[in-house]
């Protein structure tokens, strides 16, 4: 339902509809700028890449359709894209964790807390199953944004090694989230 | 063949790869449900992340820059502009210094971008009429629009307003042209005195003799107004925008003195 109320505001934004953009923007602030925030560590950097987003959503930059997968993963992928433009060409010092402002309670809506909940402990429980050097590439490679060049030089390993690491660590993810899935699935 | 493009997900996830390789991996996505399974768990792990609270007014000011440019390829015709403000800002950027620091770039956002956004927001959804009360009975003595040239030419982008001597205040104006190549006419004021009784600050075009009244508004406890009005017959003739305190709203000439105003 998720989904297709997603593919469906996306193609109101299409034509350009200022009311869809907003409506969307309201559904995935929180996680985007959290999620940016995480990968930048900066707030600014984070709002930067978080506006460069829905301006390309805007002006149709890399258009989305069912074939590139699910919506929400291509939007966090596109932050993710940008996001890691902006470190790259602002090299700033990060800024310590503890200037990020709690979360207020009650800012959010309620929906949208409960929502997020679930989703981290489905992805947690799926990352835990992961062995800690996987989970360290994916920290590595999806949250710091770094190259995979900087990954070899950081783990001391030959850049394919590197490449091909990742690339079993986030399939025994994708594994491990479909079996939780079905399991899931069955438990209902 | 498919192995070959499978070797390059990872590189698709972290954005490296060319405009043409992107094209031809979403190809391959298409027909690899493996690869496009793992783009998709991806999808998951921002949900890791602890909740951070986004800054004050961070929509307004997104919106408003989204909206704005749009506004902005729209009124520069044959101009294709490739790069967004955000990157020409990057650009500027990157021949100075490096070392820039935030409290810079907060300075430089322009400080009325939310307002627009504000008061875009509020037309777009329908909710303008209670905005735009002020200015009803003035769009409902005014003849019939004419329909928008269809190439409208903008007037002028942006100007700020100065206050005329023994007033304080500051006002800036901007012509935003829409998607169906309306033109709106936006003014944000700050620092104004308060109102009395049923005043208002009543903008106005001015082309010689020839004042336009082109939306009013009242202040809030800061001093703080604006007004948004939809400019049905657009003319590159005008001479002046100003804004008058007058004795009271839906007044055809002015009445009372200028506060602030600007040569176009």
């Amino acid at each position: 339902m998720e989904k297709s109320s997603d593919t469906l505001l996306y193609s109101r934004i299409r034509e350009k509809d200022k009311d869809a953009l907003e409506y969307l923007y309201d559904r995935y602030e929180k996680i985007l700028f959290s999620f940016l925030y995480k990968m930048t560590q900066d707030r600014d950097l984070a709002e930067e890449a978080l506006q460069e987003v829905f301006i390309k959503i805007w002006r149709g930059v890399g258009e989305y359709d069912d074939s590139k997968g699910k919506f929400a993963s291509w939007l966090f992928r596109m932050a993710q894209n940008s996001a890691i433009d902006l470190i790259r060409k602002r090299k700033k010092p990060t800024v310590p964790l503890d200037e990020v402002a709690e979360m207020p309670s009650g800012e959010s809506s309620v929906e949208q807390t409960a929502e997020w909940q679930e989703e981290k402990e489905h992805i947690q429980a799926a990352v835990s199953q992961l062995s800690a050097e996987q989970q360290e590439m994916i920290q590595l490679f999806y949250f710091k944004g770094h190259t995979h060049e900087k990954i070899a030089e950081l783990c001391g390993l030959p850049l394919g090694t590197v490449k091909s690491r990742i690339r079993l660590a986030l399939s025994k993810l994708k594994k491990t989230l479909h079996g939780m899935q079905e399991r899931g699935a069955i438990d209902e | 063949m498919n192995n070959e493009h499978c070797d390059q997900l990872v590189d698709y996830l972290s954005g490296t790869l060319s405009d043409e390789e992107t094209r031809q991996f979403e190809e391959h996505l298409k027909t690899c449900d493996e690869c496009r399974e793992i783009a998709d768990a991806t999808g998951q792990l921002p949900y890791l992340s602890d909740p951070a609270e986004p800054p004050a007014g961070m929509k307004s000011r997104i919106l408003s820059n989204v909206f704005a440019e749009e506004e902005e390829d729209t009124a520069v015709e044959g101009t294709e502009r490739v790069s967004p403000t955000i990157k020409n800002e990057k650009q500027v950027e990157d021949e100075l210094p490096k070392v820039v620091p935030i409290t810079d770039r907060k300075r430089k956002r322009v400080w009325w971008t939310p307002v627009i956004a504000a008061v875009l927001l509020l037309s777009l959804l329908g909710n303008a009429y209670a905005f735009m009360q002020l200015q009803q009975e003035q769009e409902q003595a005014a003849p019939e629009p004419a329909p928008p040239p269809s190439q409208p030419e903008t007037a002028f982008q942006s100007i700020d307003l100065q206050p005329s001597e023994g007033f304080d205040g500051d006002a800036t104006a901007a012509v935003i042209e829409e998607e169906n190549g309306a033109l709106n006419l936006v003014v944000t004021a700050e620092q104004l005195a308060a109102l009395e009784g049923d005043q208002v600050y009543q903008v106005w075009l001015i082309e010689g003799d020839n004042p336009i009244p082109a939306g009013a508004f009242t202040t809030n406890a800061n001093g703080e107004g604006a007004t948004y009005f939809n400019i049905d017959n657009n003319t590159e003739e005008w001479d002046t925008i100003a804004i008058t305190l007058e004795p009271q709203p839906g007044n055809e000439l002015p009445q009372g003195e200028v506060v602030l105003s600007a040569g176009i």
